[in-house]
């Protein structure tokens, strides 16, 4: 049983198809992103998984249940951290955590364990007694992650977890969900390819409401990029050589005696033979590693989403 | 239990929420120092006088109209053909005084015999009835010619009723007060909603009732110490409360309407998107109040208006009150009572309904 199954779900808000018919079976104790433009359905999918928003076909379930059908079984289950950091304003650290604990039906002691070593990880026990409304945004942020995870659930959603904290902040975090790989299921939404690419087992890219890549991310840099960068540091490039190379290739550009050639499934030797046959002296060439966010770039374009 | 936990943060969020607390305490305050300044502006106006007129003769009738003609006296509708009519309508507490116009009096006339008039008023303030036994005696005698005498007897029933005003306005003024509770609640839902924190609380297993119960359980010590608060200020400006059940009775008229109104907040609190909308509740309890007869009496008002207003609990709850202070035994309002309880089930009822529907978009 995979702990996420969706299978052809689709939402629509008044004729505007916000997912389309989306597939993903992510398995107990993955670690999961889903990439994505701005409006491109991540957030619409997590609150259908979360049983926030019902979807108009196609169907989903959390560990065999289902969200529709069943939403409070599924809502035992999961433990959310939404987009916008939602806290309750007047409450300190402890009374927010009682609250979500207690609603999930932990006992008054479970949660005060739960809190205190919570409070421990997210570098919040100093202030666990002032209300909250005095916190900056890291501090409310990573009360709200300590909020989701206080009922222990199984399957986590992170949607956006590190939005607009500082790096000290982004990392605690990061190394915190990098330590629950392996004994939960965490579904994360993210815009920091860093993020996705150092903490996924798996990335999945969704663009208009569809997943339009899924892999690794080792996977999604080799099979679906196939751009190649190769910097080459010359001596003595000639006028000639360089409109020759323009013709061949997409892209190249020349800065202080290093040439850049861009082009897809670039063939490195090809390149170094051609500038020894016209009498070019290579000092050095590299072929970059493409990164995720070339990635993301190539599959969802360059155009500004919203 | 988890309706107590949530119940908890609610109160929680109040209390510490300095402006919101100081609204919902100083407004029963605020509240009656208004009715005193109304109450108290009320004297110059024209006394209402409720007639009976047993004689059913051309003569008594024009008697009546000329009665309103002097501008001092403002004869009220119905006239009542029966005094066992009127005599109800003061035990209820829903006039205060009235005119009896005795069988015989047109033959009286006539036949230039003594005519007595019987003026009957439920109060130990013999103030109101003196000006109107001077009055009626002067305007009748002139429009009598002045042969035949005309005695007007003033007969206290028996009552201990201070102050006959504020009797008859208090219970109206305490339950608008109470109707301000459709907003409160209203907007502590909807605020929460507008923050997104009631999207987080429903990725919870918590219960569409689990809400109805939370969100207005902090709203009940509000309640209790509100009408605390319109009985104790009440009785110091001088609410008179007959017998020793009344305060009780009264407060569980109180208590029962402040559920309502709750029950009422939580579905305008469902219903509406944000904090700033559950204003719309005041759409609700203004003309609420005025048709169930809060600030003035509705005995005038139109037939489909007073069904509407007795549909709601609303007029069950001021008329209920009204009658306990003043003296009536339980029985008179169990009626009343019923209606309220029946009220404050099904407002929870359609409020947890409504609820639910909101909790998936």
């Amino acid at each position: 049983m995979n702990a996420v199954q969706t299978f052809k779900l689709t939402k629509e808000f008044d004729g505007l198809v916000a997912v389309n018919g989306i597939d993903l079976e992510i398995k107990k104790g993955e670690l999961f992103s889903l990439l994505g433009p701005n409006g491109a359905g991540k957030t619409t999918t997590i609150r259908m998984l979360c049983c926030l928003v019902k979807p108009t076909a196609g169907t989903a379930s959390i560990l065999g249940h289902d969200v529709v059908r069943t939403p409070f079984a599924v809502k035992n289950l999961i433990g959310v951290s939404p987009q916008e950091t939602i806290l309750s304003e007047r409450l300190n650290c402890w009374e927010n955590l009682a609250l979500i604990g207690r609603v999930h039906g932990l006992s008054p002691s479970a949660v005060r364990e739960r809190s205190k070593e919570l409070l421990e990880t997210m570098g919040l026990t100093e202030r666990a007694r002032d209300q909250v409304r005095k916190f900056s945004g890291g501090m409310k942020r990573r009360l709200s992650i300590a909020m989701a995870l206080v009922s222990d659930p199984q399957v986590l959603f992170l949607d956006e977890p590190t939005l607009g904290l500082d790096p000290q902040a982004r990392r605690t975090i990061w190394e915190y969900i990098a330590g629950l790989k392996g004994k939960k299921t965490i579904l994360l939404t993210t815009h920091y390819m860093e993020e996705a690419d150092s903490l996924s087992d798996r990335i999945g890219i969704i663009d208009e409401g569809k997943v339009v890549a899924l892999g690794t991310s080792q996977e999604l840099k080799t099979n679906v990029f196939k751009m190649r960068n190769m910097v080459v540091s010359t001596g003595n490039l000639t006028a000639e050589v360089i409109t020759d190379l323009h013709r061949k290739y997409s892209r190249v550009a020349v800065t202080k005696g290093e040439l850049k050639i861009s082009h897809e499934d670039l063939d490195f030797k090809e390149i170094v033979d051609y500038l020894h046959s016209r009498g070019v002296t290579v000092h050095s060439a590299t072929l970059e590693q493409p990164t995720l966010e070339d990635v993301f770039i190539q599959i969802t374009g360059k155009k500004l989403r919203d | 239990m988890k309706f107590w936990t949530i119940g908890k943060r609610n109160l929680k969020e109040i209390y510490r929420n300095p402006v919101l607390l100081g609204f919902l305490l100083g407004m029963p305050v605020a509240f009656m120092l208004v009715f005193v300044a109304a109450a108290g502006g009320a004297q110059a106006s024209p006394i209402a006088l409720s007639i009976v007129d047993e004689d059913h003769s051309q003569k008594s009738s024009l008697f009546i109209q000329y009665l309103g003609v002097a501008g001092a006296i403002k004869p009220t509708e119905p006239i009542y053909s029966e005094e066992s009519q009127a005599q109800q309508a003061l035990e209820d507490g829903s006039i205060s005084i009235y005119l009896l116009i005795p069988s015989g009096f047109a033959y009286a006339q006539q036949t230039q015999q003594p005519i007595n008039l019987e003026l009957v008023y439920k109060s130990t303030d013999p103030m109101m009835g003196l000006q109107l036994k001077l009055i009626i005696e002067a305007v009748g005698s002139e429009f009598l010619g002045v042969a035949p005498p005309l005695n007007v007897e003033l007969k206290g029933a028996e009552s201990e009723i201070k102050n006959p005003a504020v009797n008859f306005y208090f219970p109206g003024i305490a339950i608008f007060g109470l109707m301000i509770l459709v907003s409160t609640a209203a907007q502590l839902i909807a605020g929460d909603r507008e923050k997104g924190f009631l999207s987080r609380m429903f990725t919870t297993p918590a219960r569409p009732w689990d809400f109805i119960l939370g969100y207005s359980l902090p709203f009940i010590p509000v309640l209790i110490i509100s009408a605390l608060i319109y009985l104790g200020v009440g009785m110091g400006l001088g609410l008179t409360i007959v017998g020793n059940q009344g305060l009780g009775y009264a407060f569980l008229v109180f208590f029962l309407i402040g559920l309502c109104s709750i029950g009422i907040g939580m579905i305008v609190g469902s219903l509406v998107k944000s904090e700033s909308q559950a204003g719309v509740s005041w759409l609700f309890i203004v003309p609420v109040a005025m048709i169930s007869g809060a600030w003035f009496t509705v005995d005038r008002m139109p037939s489909v208006l007073k069904s509407i207003a007795g549909a709601l609990p609303f007029i069950h709850a001021i008329d209920a009150s009204r009658a306990v202070i003043n003296g009536s035994p339980v029985s008179a309002i169990v009626f009343d009572l019923y209606w309220l309880a029946g009220w404050t089930i099904v407002l929870f009822t359609v409020g947890i309904a409504v609820f639910r529907r909101t909790m998936v978009s």
